[in-house]
């Protein structure tokens, strides 16, 4: 029978030594001077991926220095975790969409609170914030049976003027050996906005300092996203992906902040505006923008990746259309070169183009009456993109990952000969290209 | 062995793959026919038959018992491979057939290294007694194996004997070799844990199949010889990484038979491990 | 409208076609060692491409594509 007090006494005397004479007896065994030493580690339970991003446009316009973090836990019966968090600060000044002109140009700030003026012949810039955005993600992924799986997920994001709160989900299968994978996702987001001063009424003008008597409350946008997409491995070292995607938004979907300048007919040049007595104010007539309060955007989307004995070729291309008559082209070339067995080059090039939103105005008639929309936003515009950068990754002997990537983004814009009024337009810069530098320091490592 | 044998190698060649398993089956067999206590004609078989006459052994099965010997020190005789015949009186199938103490002490009368006569190659073993390789002779058979292995190629190979397991090399294309520790609870079907092994030994003890129970009371299959009785709260499961497949089975053993205090044990050894109770 | 209903109805017609073939082409499960390298999944970069989609959510009037959109900002 088992006495439960019966201790079995411990070698102490000789525990410590016990590997000891337990390695040179197994060597006598096995006729061997000396082996490896053992390479053991137990499976990280968590993936961690962090980055921190440096975004600089010229000009002094926008600024952006975030960290980023994506945290994964892989249990052992292929649920995932995945937590996310990101912080952006951003500084700088953004095109506030009045045309440039040859004399200054005075604005009232966002707030109502001050005016800032324009120097002759620069774009006008809103060099307002200072924002801090912090961003939340978490996502579960569930097997369901042997050939699917679900995943279920939430977002929520915080700026001073903008909360967003998301919830998505999708689900997966596969079919012929799990070389075909069909999925379907859907998403919901409802974001609310609470723009600084209030959200002024659409097509109203840009009013005198502490006037604010044509801003809202509140202000809400919904958007639903639907994605259809198939994978497909066509071969040993190709596979393939296809989707489509559909997105409808509801709501407010202004940008609070921007403007259109009323020109003259003849000349072009911004309508001249007298503030009323002892109050400053603008300068010209401006009108704050009107977007339609509804957008539907389809999109195609195929990605191909290839191997070819080390090297891989990511190429896809994606084609979006809406109902504000916008198209667009993508087209993202990556190619990844390894070096040795530790470390990679990447080149990345990537190509995009646009048509303008069929309510796109550089700047409006003042003889003629306001059309329904208006927005004067460059990124509504009509423009081609480029993207040229390079990354370089290396793996650390424990299996951590590092990586460096320096980017070289320009967009260069056009205006249809039809959007210009008057005889000085020609002469200006009536689109604010841009020019910005993405630059990215990574480390993943498992925990 | 009594247990799925297999050998694991990262190559394109099938006729490397081919020339690789071959050397190690043939391995495994040679060892198994020579040391295995079931087969009618081996040196064990003569050995267990010798009524107390003196048997003179080969160099291979002297540096098995001279292991035997220097492992039954270092546990202060609680590696004893004189303790077998406690098997007639233990049968570990699930059931509650717990002996009784006077059948377990008649037996071990016929148990204990001391009374072998040991001076190689010369062994004298009193009739009655019988040696037991099996704690031993597989881990033994993984290294070897894996050596045979090596002489054939210069791919990564792992050679895994029912859960004892040894790899060469790291592959080359991925990022280790993943080996699971079978979960205490075998209904799941899923490991407990996942270890990536790039080079080195793995060898797992534990009383996942082979147990009793009752009143309540599980017991393990792991016996002490001194006292003829399983170890008392020894962990469920024991998993050791270590250079060989032969010093991590050890020990898993020696910490197996240590009982309560086999994670300060394990700990002492500065080795890899991995307890479950 | 009449757009968006091309539109449709050639992703439908590429779609069939696509999943019609797809039931011959592929590799043998052993045969994806390739397919599981880290470099070959469809976004090897979950964080990198997040990070892209954003940066172009914010210039651009285009997102998404890929996966869900982008998006939940008061950027564009």
């Amino acid at each position: 029978m088992y006495e439960t007090d019966k201790e079995i006494p411990m070698s102490r005397k000789n525990s410590k030594s016990v590997a000891a004479t337990l390695t040179t007896a197994t060597c006598a065994l096995l006729g061997t001077t000396s082996t490896t030493p053992v390479n053991a580690q137990e499976e990280d339970e968590w993936e961690l991926d962090t980055a921190l991003l440096y975004y600089n446009e010229d000009g002094n316009r926008v600024q952006d220095i975030s960290f980023k973090m994506l945290a994964n836990r892989n249990f052992v019966d292929d649920r995932v975790l995945s937590l996310s968090l990101g912080v952006d600060s951003l500084t700088g000044a953004t095109p506030i969409g009045a045309i440039p002109f040859a004399g200054p140009q005075t604005f009232t700030s966002p707030s109502g609170n001050q005016v800032r003026t324009t120097p002759p012949g620069e774009i006008p810039l809103d060099p307002s914030f200072l924002d801090t955005r912090v961003a939340l993600t978490a996502n579960w992924q569930q097997p369901l049976g042997r050939l699917s799986s679900f995943n279920a997920g939430l977002s929520a994001s915080s700026e001073y003027d903008y909360l967003h709160l998301g919830a998505n989900f999708k689900l997966s299968r596969d079919f012929n050996k799990r070389n075909t994978t069909v999925s379907m996702g859907l998403a919901f987001a409802a974001d609310e906005l609470d723009p600084v001063g209030g959200a002024p009424m659409p097509l109203t003008p840009m009013l005198d300092v502490d006037d604010l008597s044509n801003r809202m409350g509140n202000q809400n946008k919904d958007v639903m996203d639907v994605v259809l997409g198939v994978s497909q491995i066509i071969n040993q070292n190709l596979i393939m992906q296809f989707n489509y995607s559909f997105s409808s938004s509801d709501g407010y979907l202004n940008d609070p902040y921007k403007i259109v300048s009323l020109v003259d007919p003849v000349t072009g040049d911004p309508v001249p505006r007298i503030p009323s007595p002892g109050v400053d104010g603008p300068s010209h007539e401006y009108r704050f923008e009107s977007r339609p309060g509804e957008r539907t955007k389809h999109s195609l989307f195929g990605q191909a990746k290839y191997y070819m004995n080390g090297k891989v070729l990511d190429a896809s291309y994606r084609y979006m259309t809406d109902d504000w008559d916008i198209d667009s082209h993508t087209v993202d070339v990556r190619f990844r070169w390894p070096i040795g067995d530790r470390s990679y080059l990447e080149p990345h090039f990537r190509y995009y183009t646009q048509t303008h939103a069929n309510f796109y105005r550089t700047s409006l008639d003042s003889s003629l009456p306001l059309p329904s929309y208006a927005s004067a936003d460059y990124r509504l515009g009509e423009f081609d993109a480029i993207t040229l950068g390079l990354k370089y990754g290396w793996k650390t002997e424990s299996g951590n990952e590092w990586s460096a990537r320096l980017e070289a983004y320009s967009a260069d814009g056009s205006v249809p000969a039809n959007l210009l009024i008057g005889s000085n337009q020609g002469g200006l810069e009536m689109y604010p290209d841009l020019d910005a530098i993405i630059a990215q320091f990574s480390y993943s490592f498992g925990w | 062995m009594g247990s799925p044998c297999e050998v694991l190698l990262e190559t394109d060649s099938e006729s490397s793959a081919a020339a690789v398993a071959g050397s190690v089956s043939t391995e495994a067999w040679r060892i198994e026919d020579k040391f295995s206590r079931y087969l009618p004609d081996n040196i064990v078989h003569r050995i267990n038959n010798s009524g107390g006459a003196p048997v003179e052994v080969d160099d291979e099965t002297a540096n098995l018992i001279d292991f035997a010997a220097t492992l039954y020190e270092m546990s202060d005789g609680r590696f004893d491979i004189t303790s077998g015949v406690l098997r007639e009186a233990w049968n570990f199938d699930g059931s509650d057939n717990v002996p009784a103490d006077s059948e377990v002490d008649r037996i071990l009368e016929r148990v204990g290294w001391s009374r072998v006569k040991w001076n190689r190659p010369e062994l004298i073993l009193a009739a009655g007694m019988q040696i037991d390789l099996g704690g031993i002779a597989k881990e033994y058979a993984v290294d070897k194996a894996a050596s045979e292995a090596a002489a054939e190629t210069d791919d990564a190979c792992l050679v895994n004997f029912g859960g004892d397991l040894v790899a060469t090399k790291a592959p080359t294309r991925s990022k280790g070799w993943q080996v699971g520790i079978d979960a205490l609870d075998q209904a799941q079907g899923l490991p407990q844990k996942l270890i990536r092994l790039q080079n080195g030994g793995l060898a797992t003890s534990g009383d996942a199949r082979r147990f009793l129970l009752k009143d309540g009371i599980r017991y393990g299959h792991i016996l002490d010889p001194t006292t003829g009785w399983p170890v008392q709260n020894a962990p469920r499961s024991i998993t050791v990484a270590a250079d060989t497949c032969t010093q991590a089975g050890m020990l898993a053993t020696l910490a197996m038979l240590e009982g309560k205090g086999a994670e300060t044990f394990l700990a002492d050894q500065d080795c890899k491990y991995w307890c479950y109770r | 409208m009449k757009k968006l209903n091309t539109v449709a109805s050639a992703l439908l017609v590429v779609g069939l076609a696509g999943l019609g073939g797809c039931s011959s082409m592929g590799v043998e499960p052993w045969e994806r060692d390739i397919m599981a390298k880290e470099e070959m999944q469809l976004t090897a970069d979950p964080l990198e491409a997040a990070i892209d989609d954003h940066i172009y959510f914010s210039k651009e009037a285009s997102s998404g594509g890929r996966g869900f959109g982008g998006g939940g900002c008061g950027c564009n």
